[in-house]
């Protein structure tokens, strides 16, 4: 079972826990243990095989797998673009570290109560309704194109400083929102108790509703972080070769889409991980979140 | 244990599948020699992507001096001071595609014009076109994904710059070595950038010639480098020089068809033709002005 | 002997509904104050408009002769002088009971934190909740919940504690070891201010019962005259429906 409190009902009984954590996602994905394990494994199996039988036999898969999935290309394509990958890491692990930041500030300017923050707080509200409006080329092509050709003294002339504003300013408005739903979730009582103890708001925010908001909006953080990991590739419309831009430039060069089959397995290569150590984190944290105050 | 054993079962049979027999490629029916492109088009007529017609494919916006004159009307190509519309017949490829077009038995209306991605000139599957026409360079990694025709076009490439470009003056690749230069993507010009100058600096690979051109114009490149014709057709102030053949071979422009398609043998009848009566070299001089002089890289 | 709460002529409405129609209370310093009524009579309202969670629309609260309703009140400071516990105890989950018990102390006091460490210890041996230290809340019964939340308000070594029905929303096996701790604090001489329903308890261990009926405080006595001799007719109602649900 799931190591939790076991509650005992008036007729002593225990009552099953309704819950099953993150870490039985296993067997639930399979349907529970045993023989129905077989049988969700032999379907999985079956299906897949006739899936793949269909494609397989269609007329137009040689000139697709030799389009997709050529061998030699692969070989050729894969190391060329992993080590412009490590561009793309750079970005993004750069980006999201402001973007974690940035977004936090926005989403405490957004919910600092009293008249005198109004300015503060439609400030932060616009900027998140501008910034999660305008897609991201655009904003990309704007700073990346626009600012070098305003040649003003000190502003920096680098592609890859602009992508990093650009995407920063961008997913800022969207985790900043994330994290206002977390901040929000918490509970007032928390902010009373806080409060009561003789803590300034501004303290309660910070060990108290800012700790558990984040805790609780750890998943779509980090969805929003995946998408900013695929967004990376978006420097290359400024000219800057990362890992698209170089699969793009071989597969114009060769007439064959193989280099994005390579760079799909390293993005998902990358995806997987992160997603199972998110996981870990929430099971972790499932034990912290019954805490006391839900009455 | 045993479910992974069945799985990996299962992924091997499927991988067993894959792994069949390339399919033989079969080569176009040879046209004989005697025969002329139109009476070969009549003969393949069966192959056209529409009945009566040929559907020619190029990207949208279409560039100068390759396509130029007026936009018709209801035409999805805008022209303007640097771009053109293929129906026009004016530019080197619009004249040259209506000249081949007449040669192969189809008159000015009985020719259609596609506007299509660089990408889907050569991705797999049929085409909805039967020919693309895009300053597509041959080479032979590309052979596979589509069939050439033989080439309409020696291009060698140049390096344009603007007024204060650390670019002018240069006259051998060692100088070149540690600018900034860009091209578009998809041109042997990035591959020359890469082979033969081998930049310090990355070259920056744009998704079309306005992108390159635009960081040219500020300063976030030295120099750009696109075929001839096009160097000289005014995009920067300065041409700087050419260079000579990435990869030792004359470089080509061809008709890029889709696989297999016997089309092929009679563009390409058409093409010796008019290679042969001079047509080719009068398109040239017609629409493309270059100057020769430029010196080339050493 | 001085006085360590007065109010006078508080009110406090929310939107329409007025909540606190006028109340006029003062609490000695070690005095024991039992608040009683049925639901929704303004117990919670009157505690949390002293510990000024909520703003008060009229009248003046003094807290140790400092008045703490004028303007330009650094209601920061207020609040560490009053110690309050809620029903829903409101522990920080996220926190070990020892960093629950520490953290004011270190950030609203300022004080050391070996200081805050060393006070943390002493208050949860005397509950009884040592070894319960490094748990985090949700390891812990409802019962040592709330006497974690009692520790961690007394921790700022307070004036007063208000205490808000706080064994109500205990499994009743729980709340005698609750109702102990608070004996002992007042035993000690702590100044209290506690809402309750455990009539039991209150006569035990209040100086003076106030009956809080609809927003006004219609009788305030010694334990034994309002439990015994009631003055007002709706005291005595409101009595008879206690005894009646077994719970006196």
């Amino acid at each position: 079972m799931s190591g939790g409190r076991e509650i005992i009902l008036p007729n002593g009984t225990p009552r099953p826990d309704p819950g099953v954590p993150a870490g039985d996602r296993r067997s639930r994905v399979l349907g529970g243990g045993g023989r129905s394990t077989w049988i969700a494994v032999l379907s999985t199996v079956i299906f897949f095989a006739i899936v793949g039988f269909l494609i397989v036999s269609s007329s137009g898969w040689p000139e697709v797998r030799r389009s997709f999935f050529d061998a030699e290309e692969f070989a050729y394509a894969f190391p060329e673009i992993l080590a412009k990958f490590w561009r793309n890491v750079f970005i993004f692990s750069v980006a999201e570290i402001l973007v974690l930041l940035f977004a936090l500030l926005i989403a405490v300017l957004r919910s600092l109560p009293g008249p005198v923050f109004t300015p503060l707080r439609i400030m932060a509200a616009a900027y998140t309704d501008l910034f999660r409006g305008v897609p991201t080329i655009l904003v990309i092509a704007m700073l990346g194109y626009g600012m070098p050709a305003l040649q003003l003294r000190g502003l920096p002339d680098s592609d890859l400083f602009w992508a990093i504003v650009a995407l920063t300013l961008v997913y800022s408005a969207y985790v900043a929102e994330v994290y206002r739903a977390g901040i929000e979730s918490i509970h007032p009582s928390q902010i009373a108790a806080a409060r009561s103890l003789g803590l300034s708001r501004g303290q309660a925010l910070r060990h108290v509703v800012i700790p558990q908001a984040v805790r609780r909006v750890i998943p779509p953080l980090l969805n929003d972080f995946i998408g900013l990991q695929k967004d990376s590739a978006l420097i290359a419309f400024l000219g800057y070769t990362e890992a698209l831009l170089r699969a793009q430039i071989i597969q114009a060069q060769d007439f064959n889409f193989t280099p994005y089959v390579a760079l799909a397995v390293i993005y998902v290569a990358i995806t997987i991980p992160q997603a199972r150590f998110v996981d870990w984190l929430i099971a972790k944290e499932r034990r912290r979140r019954e805490g006391s105050a839900q009455l | 244990m045993r479910k992974w054993f069945l799985a990996l079962a299962a992924m091997t049979l499927l991988a067993a599948a894959c792994a069949e027999e390339e399919t033989p490629r079969g080569e176009g029916p040879d046209p004989s020699l005697d025969q002329t492109a139109a009476d070969c088009t009549a003969e393949q007529s069966s192959s056209l992507f529409a009945a009566d017609t040929l559907t020619i494919a190029t990207g949208n916006p279409s560039y100068k001096p390759w396509y130029g004159g007026e936009s018709e009307p209801g035409s999805e190509w805008k022209s303007g001071d640097f771009t053109g519309d293929p129906h026009s017949g004016e530019g080197y490829e619009s004249a040259f595609a209506y000249a081949l077009a007449e040669e192969m038995g189809f008159s000015e209306d009985q020719v259609t014009w596609v506007a299509v991605t660089f990408n889907k000139s050569f991705a797999p599957g049929p085409k909805d076109f039967d020919l693309a026409m895009q300053q597509i360079s041959i080479s032979p990694k590309r052979e596979e994904a589509v069939d050439f025709s033989v080439g309409y076009f020696d291009v060698n490439q140049a390096l344009i710059a603007n007024e204060g470009s650390p670019a002018i003056g240069a006259t051998t690749l060692a100088e070149l070595k540690d600018l900034k230069l860009g091209a578009p993507l998809g041109t042997t010009s990035l591959q020359a950038i890469e082979e033969l100058v081998q930049p310090t600096q990355e070259a920056g690979a744009y998704p079309d010639l306005d992108l390159a051109l635009k960081d040219l114009k500020n300063g976030q490149l030295d120099g750009v480098v696109v075929d001839f014709p096009t160097a000289f057709y005014g995009y920067a102030d300065v041409v700087v020089g050419q260079f000579p053949d990435v990869g030792g071979d004359q470089e080509q422009f061809g008709l890029a068809f889709e696989s297999d398609n016997p089309l092929v043998g009679c563009a390409n009848l058409a093409i010796e033709a008019m290679r042969e009566d001079g047509r080719l070299d009068e398109l040239k001089n017609e629409w493309l002005e270059v100057d020769t002089s430029v010196p080339t890289f050493s | 002997m001085t006085e360590a709460i007065r109010i006078e002529g508080l009110r406090k409405s929310f939107g329409d509904l007025e909540v606190l129609r006028g109340i006029d209370l003062t609490v000695d310093d070690h005095e024991v104050v039992c608040l009683i009524g049925a639901s929704g009579s303004g117990k919670s309202t009157l505690l949390r408009c002293i510990d000024l969670l909520e703003p008060v629309d009229a009248g003046r609260i003094w807290i140790e002769g400092d008045e703490v309703t004028g303007a330009g009140v650094d209601e920061n400071a207020v609040r560490r002088r009053i110690g309050i516990v809620f029903q829903a105890f409101n522990l920080f989950p996220h926190m070990t009971v020892m960093r629950n018990v520490t953290l004011a102390q270190e950030k609203a006091l300022d004080r050391d934190p070996t200081d805050a460490r060393a006070k943390a210890l002493e208050l949860l041996t005397r509950f009884g909740l040592l070894e319960k230290a490094d748990d985090y809340p949700d390891r812990l019964s409802g019962g040592q919940q709330q006497r974690v939340a009692i520790a961690r308000a007394l921790a700022l070594d307070p004036d007063v504690m208000l205490l808000d029905e706080v064994t109500s929303a205990l499994d009743p096996v729980l709340v005698a070891e609750v109702l102990d701790a608070i004996r002992e604090l007042a035993a000690a001489g702590m100044t209290m201010v506690i809402a309750t329903h455990e009539m039991g308890f209150a006569r035990d261990v209040a100086n003076r019962v106030a009956f809080l009926e609809e927003g006004t405080l219609l009788e305030v006595g010694p334990p034994a005259q309002i439990f015994s001799q009631p003055r007002e007719e709706a005291t005595r109602r409101f009595l008879d429906r206690i005894i009646a649900a077994g719970r006196m």
